[in-house]
């Protein structure tokens, strides 16, 4: 059986919106609960980078926000975490409920790193010593699949277009993490940007500021690294009675976006 | 030619990002920058002095594999170097 790790931790206010909880704090929170689950059950991630030669990248992820928690609901929010690998030791799965409401899923891609001070890293299996850490029951074979391709093909053929906007960035340190590439959570942070600044100017597009985020997906192609120059591409569609923005994260060589993020509320 | 060095390898070059190098070739580059600025010598080699197979290394926008590094290379020439990704 799945090991699962229960724990609450106080509320503070900057976790929040008048909105509802931060979605990038939830991906705070969440990346910090796997690593507190990894910790106690497997093999904790400082360990897995300077024992293991293994790092884990996040490479797809989702948040789901059934119903809003807001700051004065609680003093402390409940987190229940639990860990997996899938696709036969090409990726490692987290999940974390924050609450009843709230969800975070986000899968990640092992490297194998070259042991340099860089933390240079390829792609790469677990190896056998990091698989050993985990109960059966935590490792399924089938690898998963990013949604967000297939969400984007349906997004751009069935919704209509309502507005598109462009919003330059320059990545900071405190946006990076310990090998100076961003944390992943920046990318919603910088979609969050791109978004608020089409809604300021587009009355129709309000309910993307005034209204709690319910869903995000995120596909993590390629990092951006320290004093990377990029912008968000944000492009509004009313879709299935929803508010959607896709969000194209890119890189000032263009081509290829480095992420891509779809946020949907409700109208 | 003139070296760009990209965000993650920056902090061992002192932050300079581009880097003007006298050498006669691209793999001649990369060792005197190595001596430049010593912090970066383990980074971009490994303990036999072969260039890590996580860095990629762009002339003039063309990607450079490891038996090529011997290219030619002048001064109006640029070289980019970049960490694919970083496992932290």
């Amino acid at each position: 059986m799945a090991r699962w790790d229960v724990y609450e931790i106080p509320v503070d206010t900057g976790l929040f919106t008048p909105l509802g909880l931060q979605p990038s704090a939830v991906c705070r929170l969440g990346f910090n609960a796997a690593g507190s689950w990894l910790k106690e059950h497997a093999i904790s991630h400082r360990t897995l980078i300077a024992g293991h030669h293994t790092g884990f990248v996040v490479w797809s992820a989702q948040l789901n926000f059934d119903k809003p928690v807001c700051y004065l609901d609680a003093d402390s929010l409940e987190l229940r975490v639990t860990g997996r690998v899938r696709g036969a030791g090409t990726q490692f799965e987290c999940e974390v409920a924050i609450g009843e409401a709230t969800r975070m899923w986000a899968c990640c891609v092992p490297l194998r790193l070259d042991g340099d001070p860089a933390l240079s890293g390829t792609a790469a299996r677990m190896g056998a010593d990091v698989l050993a850490a985990f109960l059966p029951d935590e490792v399924d074979p089938r690898p998963h699949l990013s949604p967000v391709p297939q969400l984007c093909a349906e997004v751009e053929s069935d919704g209509r277009v309502l507005a598109q906007g462009r919003t330059q960035f320059v990545v900071h340190r405190h946006q990076c993490e310990v090998a100076d590439q961003w944390f992943w959570p920046e990318a919603v942070s910088l979609v969050s940007c791109g978004r608020e600044e089409l809604a300021r100017s587009h009355v129709g597009l309000r309910s993307g500021i005034a209204t709690p985020l319910r869903r995000i997906d995120l596909l993590y192609n390629r990092p951006f690294f320290l004093f990377d120059e990029g912008a968000v591409v944000s492009t509004a569609y009313s879709w299935r009675e929803r508010l959607v923005f896709v969000h194209n994260l890119q890189g000032i060589e263009g081509g290829r976006p480095r992420a891509i993020a779809v946020e949907q509320f409700d109208r | 030619m003139n070296v760009r060095v990209n965000g993650a390898l920056l902090r061992f070059t002192d932050y300079r990002r581009e880097i003007h190098v006298a050498a006669p070739t691209v793999g001649a580059a990369l060792d005197r920058l190595a001596d430049e600025y010593q912090p970066l010598r383990p980074v971009l080699f490994d303990r036999l002095g072969r260039l890590r197979a996580t860095h990629k290394i762009f002339l003039n926008g063309e990607q450079l594999e490891a038996e090529q590094l011997g290219t030619p290379a002048g001064d109006a020439d640029s070289v980019d170097l970049l960490l694919a990704i970083s496992g932290g």
